[in-house]
């Protein structure tokens, strides 16, 4: 058998798949962004070469600004609210054991299997300002007036809510199945040397769970970043740019605005901002770790 | 007998290796050819029949070349810009279809539809990698100028249509260079829809000047109903109001946008003017709370539910009168008026925001180019798009559609027969799609901010200038 992990032509052929996927579904396209982001292409008919013209554009596109700090900003309410949220609620889900377990496992993890459109027009109804579930909830609690959640000003935080609470299940699910792993021979101990919960939790869970930590933060942010259906869905990136993302923005270039080689600059500039952002949270997690 | 052993283990080896090459081309073989059906299956979509978009053909079609003897077989490949084949628009094109079909037996016509936003994406991919071979199109520079420049659609010859009615001037919008490359299906025209029934219990008239329509707003506001439902969400019925106030402003709207877009110049105080006038209207509270998030359906459903005392959108929407979803006590009382005169203003009551929009052409690549011109004349045959259009309330053909007229149509196909009859000037293509692409998107994304008072009208305007410029 070793000789057969040998022979080049059986390590060709098992590596040949993979290769060919990386080759034609990754790397292709990703040459074939970087080449059309130097060009005026409108996605039909011919094009000229343009240089940096369009990466020139877009640090003076102030949409493109707006759609970046969004983006970021939802990055930033994945790390800060949803998953210190999802951890707290992954060690509760630990504790509970017995048949609640199951049921909450289940019932966070309901919005991840809806469909993205079906949560988009959910979340559009329950935002309603005249037949909206939130401003009947408010009107039965005694408030009056309506207020307009989808606003140019509320709609941002209103689309935050629902990413937030769209993702959570997965964020908190990957948490329990890390908590799941710890040896429960470790609490055992800690219990018996008479540590409380808090301590517990804050030097036996936490730091074992760094590595799901780590995979969980750049899964989210990265997620963050290239958001585009459920902000497609619920706003369409408004009202105004209101609610405009990174990868909306490139799609409305792209392929509404007829600008193929600016949607595809911008592309570009995504995948370098994904893989920076990537290299800068693998070093602070290896700091840590060495820390 | 070691090296017997051995030899056995290295031809054992090359064996297996051989295996895996052969089970691995023969894998790739294998994903090949189901590529190649898949292709073959999205791309005549009329064989995939659990896809909602994609449409049967009938059964009589099945079999062709049995019933037409010596005919070539020929699969057509439209593709539409309307998903609802059961009403409206989409009902009619699939009723020339299927009668084409019938007439043709050697022919298929294989359907594929698709809303606005997905079909407009898609024709894009389409035009990179082979276009279907009837499609729709729409005759505005929005659309049209960079369709045309890349050359995927094929002339037509406007000689041919001299005795197919079209009203004069229709078919500007689908030509460049005097050359013509589609057919005009609709004459669209804006208009405020309203509950009469809605306006005489509560003592409301249709107002005369637009400074009536602001005041009636306070009036039906305070009656707890939405004043006009507004689909803002879009961007575009906003832009069309603009193109609305323009018109009864200045007079005319196509030669100054087209000035304006072509120098990048919107300093003509009427376009400023015209904004305002738009704000007064948020201000006033004539559209629903949240308007400018609010998309087609909710601010249609709005209307038709009663909630909204009116619903400004266009004569394609005429169906309304004869839609069996809507409750009978609103439906059998929607009638239409027009976009008010500004007090101070050139522009008449008659003046309307009218133009020709939506259409159809043929690829240019299409290897079936003279069954897909013969197809798109027989959907223009008088007694085909227009008479149908007209006979099941879709709204105003491009076509004189006067010798259809019954004297059974609904109050709503009379109101918008006057009113074209009445018009004294029309808009033209309206402001949005007046220019480029980016035009287009910038001013319907900008419009709900500087309507809602979150961006100044120099702002909205110097974002017009900026893309306009070259």
């Amino acid at each position: 058998m070793d000789k057969l992990y040998r022979n080049k032509l059986v390590i060709s052929t098992l590596i040949l798949p993979g290769l060919l996927l990386f080759l034609f579904a990754i790397l292709g396209p990703i040459i074939l962004s970087v080449f059309y982001g130097f060009t005026d292409y409108s996605g039909m008919g011919s094009y000229n070469m343009i240089g940096f013209e369009n990466f020139l554009n877009l640090l003076k596109d102030d949409k493109f600004g707006l759609a970046l700090r969004n983006s970021l900003l939802l990055a930033l309410g994945f790390l800060l609210i949803q998953h210190p949220i999802a951890i707290i609620v992954a060690v509760v889900l630990d504790k509970l054991r017995g048949r609640a377990e199951g049921i909450f496992r289940c019932i966070y993890f309901i919005p991840n299997v809806i469909s993205v459109a079906v949560i988009a027009f959910l979340w559009k109804s329950v935002y309603n300002p005249d037949f909206g579930f939130l401003n009947k909830v408010l009107a039965f609690l005694g408030f009056s007036g309506q207020i307009n959640w989808l606003s140019q000003e509320n709609a941002i935080w209103s689309v935050l809510v629902v990413l937030i609470w769209h993702g959570f299940g997965w964020g908190m699910l990957i948490y329990y199945t890390g908590i799941k792993n710890i040896d429960p021979v470790l609490y055992e101990a800690a219990s018996i040397d008479g540590a409380d919960q808090k301590n517990t939790f804050l030097r036996i869970t936490l730091p074992l769970m760094k590595p799901v930590i780590q995979v969980n933060v750049t899964m989210a942010i990265i997620s963050a970043l290239k958001q585009m259906e459920t902000v497609y869905l619920l706003t369409g990136g408004g009202p105004g740019d209101s609610t405009q993302f990174t990868a909306n923005y490139l799609y409305q270039q792209a392929f509404e605005s007829f600008r193929y080689g600016y949607g595809n600059a911008i592309g570009v500039v995504f995948i370098v901002i994904c893989l920076g952002v990537t290299v800068f949270l693998n070093k602070v997690f290896e700091e840590r770790q060495e820390q | 007998m070691k090296s017997i052993t051995k030899t056995k283990i290295k031809t054992k080896s090359k064996m297996i290796a051989l295996l895996l090459t052969a089970a691995m081309a023969f894998a790739l073989l294998a994903g090949c050819g189901a590529t190649e059906t898949t292709t073959t299956t999205s791309d005549t979509p009329v064989s995939e029949p659990t896809e909602p978009d994609v449409q049967p053909e009938p059964a009589e079609a099945d079999e062709p070349v049995a019933e037409d003897s010596g005919a070539e077989p020929v699969t057509l490949r439209l593709f539409t810009n309307l998903p609802d084949r059961q009403n409206g628009q989409g009902l009619i094109e699939q009723m020339i279809v299927d009668e084409y079909m019938a007439e043709n037996p050697h022919v298929t016509i294989a359907v594929e539809a698709l809303d606005d936003e997905s079909y407009k994406t898609k024709f894009k991919a389409y035009a990179m990698d082979g276009m279907p071979d009837v499609v729709n199109i729409w005759g505005q520079p929005s659309f049209l100028d960079e369709v045309l420049d890349a050359g995927v659609l094929a002339e037509l010859n406007e000689a041919d249509y001299e005795s197919y009615g079209f009203i004069p001037g229709s078919m500007e919008g689908f030509k460049k260079d005097g050359k013509l490359y589609g057919l005009p299906r609709n004459t669209d025209i804006m208009a405020f829809y309203y509950n009469e029934k809605m306006f005489i219990d509560n003592g409301w008239t249709v107002p005369a000047t637009y400074a009536e329509l602001l005041e009636l707003a306070g009036t039906i506001h305070d009656a707890g109903f939405v004043p006009v439902a507004m689909d803002g969400g879009e961007g575009w019925p906003m832009a069309i109001y603009l193109t609305d106030l323009l018109l009864k402003l200045n007079g005319d709207v196509a030669n100054i946008s087209k000035e304006a877009i072509n120098n990048a110049d919107f300093s003509n105080p009427v376009f400023a003017e015209a904004v305002q006038l738009l704000i007064d209207a948020d201000n006033a509270g004539l559209f629903q709370t949240g308007y400018d998030s609010q998309d087609y359906g909710t601010a249609m459903s709005l209307f038709t539910n009663g909630q909204a005392a009116m619903f400004y959108m266009g004569s394609w929407e005429a169906s309304m009168a004869l839609n069996q979803d809507i409750p009978e006590e609103i439906r059998t009382n929607i009638r239409a008026f027009f976009m008010p005169v500004v007090e101070g203003g050139q522009g008449l009551a008659t003046d309307i925001a009218a133009w020709n929009g939506g259409g159809y052409g043929v690829s240019a690549s299409s290897e079936v180019k003279e069954e897909a011109i013969k197809f798109l004349n027989y959907m223009y045959l008088p007694e085909k798009l227009s008479k149908y259009g007209w006979e099941n309330g879709v709204g105003m053909s491009a076509q004189d559609q006067s010798e259809f007229m019954t004297g059974e149509e609904t109050e709503l196909q009379k109101i918008f027969i006057n009113i074209i009859n009445q018009a004294t000037n029309t808009s033209g293509t309206p402001i949005n799609d007046n220019g480029s692409s980016l035009l287009k998107t910038t001013i319907e994304s900008n419009i709900q901010s500087v309507s809602n008072g979150s961006m100044t009208i120099e702002d909205f305007l110097a974002t017009l200038v900026e893309a306009c410029a070259p």
